[in-house]
């Protein structure tokens, strides 16, 4: 048994590191208040380092890393983009995009990938999920978004909402789009849901756009479906298994989140540690406060475990990609569900917790606590499945049936 | 053409906490100087000028217990081979006992056209190994070059005297330790960090360069290694405002600060 990263994957981190420090950081307020989305420039240093290619193979543009430690990989380069933008609007446009990519190799047709995923690896596409619905996300065996077969296509007629990346799309134009939840068989129950890929950029779908209240450099919207055709090959697994491929790349994608969790509570904390040093209050530091300095050890341990278990979560889930069968459903949810569940809120408490120990200055756009308090929020209301909905799934998985709250 | 760049392993510096005015080296991890990769970088871009070169990495390890994995940083930046020479003897060496362990390296490689060293390692920064090296090999040496260009007879390089620049020539063979204002070290990318460790990487202890302990044993002694500290004056000035004032104003002066 073995705790340590490679030596490869500690390389990847401090490289990236340094350019997202020099590169990035700089820019994560102008970013949030320009609402223009992520500069060019910045994706494409990033893809030139191959941040874009981590969940891709080298066939398809992407990366020659072993298949069982991408996930890992993904891992680390969210991780360290959220150090860098503590808005989340890079790490949650990346994450999204390498995650759902993740989920494209896995599931999709030959056609589908090579469209995609060089253009992923090249920093040159979004993509994203799309399942919620104006009704709600976490209740998704009840969408009602349709997509039935005809022909060559699935015609697809609803609405979807609450969506990341509408304006990425139109930025980045075909292939861009998103992994979307429908029904293929309306009348089939969880067996008539189908999972497929969705370029925007195709006729009958139109879009609008939502005002958040943070992560402003990523746009937040919903579509709406008339009579759009999207051909047979974008489809994921297979036609009526689509729930399970979902839940499946909500997993892959859940790992993530909570990388980006994580990596902007540990800047936050830092923050907060290099304020509290240099900051004299009443004659000494107030690090020497222990109503500051032991709410901040509290943080750091429940930091340094859920680090720890995030990177038992990603291992696993990339280990039984590779090796399939050696981890249940069950366990792997388990073990990411607790990473989605805390990994927000404990953002949000250190963030605030930050705010509070650098007083009026913490309340001003002059750190970027605030920035991160409003953008770290959207994973606290639901993005990838709502902290409740996590607690379900453990509960469900650890303790039986009986404690089945999605089932009557 | 072959470009050697020796490189040191040095303890971060940003790690090592002083405590009782000496460092704490205890877990802190050993990095790549950035004068190193200031060599290494411009090794790869004279093989991207020159074509058909081949850069290699060589170094002393001097206690690093993760030395490979450190080099594989310069072969992730583009180096092509790494050599690394690990002995108990390297350790408690000096810069004539490492001059001498890295000429004999070079000339157990095959000896090379071209050596690149940073001007000075970011620890001790004594600059001596360069310039020993080139007199051991017996080839001219340029030091803090700010820029190089291949051509002419071998190679020219531009070095800052602070009034002036000065434009040097020589033959290859040749050794030439860079500044830091020569370039800007790229980040290695993934793909480059997975091939890394696909590359050679040789192993060898001083015997297979010819050497025992006696050879590299050091010739001179470090008596002590402190901290700098400043004491603070702690001077209290006394009165009214403009009787502090007129204090201070003349503390200042005695103290060489102002001009009397």
């Amino acid at each position: 048994m073995d705790f340590r990263f490679t030596p490869e994957q500690d390389l990847y981190r401090q490289s990236i590191r340094q350019w997202l420090e020099a590169n990035l950081e700089p820019r994560a307020r102008g970013i949030d208040e320009a609402e223009d989305g992520i500069p060019t420039d910045i994706t494409e240093g990033m893809a030139s380092l191959g941040m874009f290619g981590v969940t891709i193979p080298e066939r398809l543009g992407g990366l020659d890393i072993p298949d069982e430690e991408r996930m890992v990989y993904a891992m680390i380069t969210i991780h360290e983009i959220a150090r860098a933008d503590m808005s989340m609007s890079t790490p949650v446009y990346t994450l999204l995009t390498i995650g759902w990519a993740y989920i494209i190799n896995k599931y999709g047709t030959e056609q589908l990938k090579e469209l995609v995923l060089p253009k992923v690896a090249e920093g040159r596409c979004f993509c994203g999920i799309n399942t919620t619905e104006p009704g709600g996300g976490s209740d998704l065996a009840n969408i009602t978004t349709i997509s039935l077969p005809e022909g060559d296509n699935y015609v697809f007629n609803g609405e979807k909402a609450y969506i990341s990346g509408p304006k990425e799309c139109a930025k980045w134009g075909y292939p861009s789009g998103h992994c979307t939840l429908s029904r293929t068989d309306p009348e089939a129950g969880y067996q008539g849901f189908s999972f497929i890929y969705v370029p925007r950029d195709i006729p009958g779908i139109s879009d609008h756009l939502y005002k958040d209240m943070g992560r402003m450099g990523l746009s937040t919207g919903g579509f709406i479906y008339k009579d759009a055709k999207v051909p047979k090959w974008c489809l994921l697994g297979e036609e009526g298994k689509g729930f399970y491929v979902n839940m499946d790349g909500f997993n892959a994608a859940r790992i993530i989140v909570a990388a980006a969790c994580l990596g902007g509570a540990e800047k936050a904390l830092e923050i907060s540690r290099d304020y509290c040093k240099q900051r004299v209050l009443f004659g000494k530091p107030i690090s020497k406060n222990q109503g500051i300095s032991f709410e901040m050890t509290n943080d750091w341990m429940q930091l340094d475990m859920l680090r720890l278990n995030l990177t038992r979560a990603a291992w696993m889930y990339g280990y039984n990609d590779a090796n399939p069968g050696t981890f249940s459903r069950g366990e792997l949810n388990k073990v990411v569900a607790t990473c989605k569940c805390l990994s927000p809120t404990l953002g949000h408490d250190i963030a605030r917790h930050g705010m509070i120990y650098h007083g009026g200055f913490g309340y001003t756009k002059d750190t970027p606590l605030e920035m991160m308090l409003r953008g770290i929020m959207s994973y606290e209301v639901g993005a990838e499945g709502g902290l409740n909905i996590m607690r379900g799934i453990i509960c469900r998985d650890e303790f039986g049936d009986e404690f089945n709250s999605f089932k009557d | 053409m072959k470009i050697i760049v020796p490189v040191k392993t040095n303890p971060d510096l940003q790690m090592v906490r002083i405590k009782n005015r000496q460092p704490v080296l205890e877990a802190v991890p050993y990095i790549l100087g950035d004068l190193d990769k200031n060599a290494v970088e411009a090794a790869l871009q004279l093989q991207a000028e020159a074509g058909d070169t081949q850069v290699i990495a060589l170094t002393l390890n001097q206690g690093n217990r993760k030395i490979k994995d450190t080099m594989k940083e310069a072969l992730a930046m583009g180096a092509d081979e790494a050599y690394i020479v690990t002995d108990d003897a390297l350790v408690d060496t000096d810069q004539a006992g490492k001059a001498l362990a890295i000429a004999k390296a070079i000339e157990t490689i095959g000896g090379a056209d071209v050596i690149i060293f940073g001007e000075g390692s970011h620890d001790g920064y004594s600059g001596q190994v360069g310039p020993r090296v080139a007199e051991l090999l017996g080839v001219p040496e340029i030091g803090f070059a700010r820029k190089l260009t291949p051509g002419g007879p071998g190679i020219q390089a531009e070095r800052s005297m602070g009034d002036f620049i000065e434009v040097l020539e020589a033959p290859l063979p040749i050794v030439i330790t860079v500044a830091s204002e020569i370039n800007e070290p790229r980040i290695p990318t993934l793909m480059n960090i997975m091939k890394a460790g696909k590359k050679p990487s040789t192993d060898w202890t001083l015997a297979d360069l010819g050497l025992e302990a006696a050879d590299v044993a050091p010739k001179n002694k470090i008596l002590s290694n402190l901290a700098e500290e400043q004491d603070r004056k702690n001077i209290m000035l006394e009165g009214d405002v403009n009787a502090q004032v007129a204090a201070l104003i003349d503390a200042l002066t005695r103290e060489g600060v102002l001009e009397a």
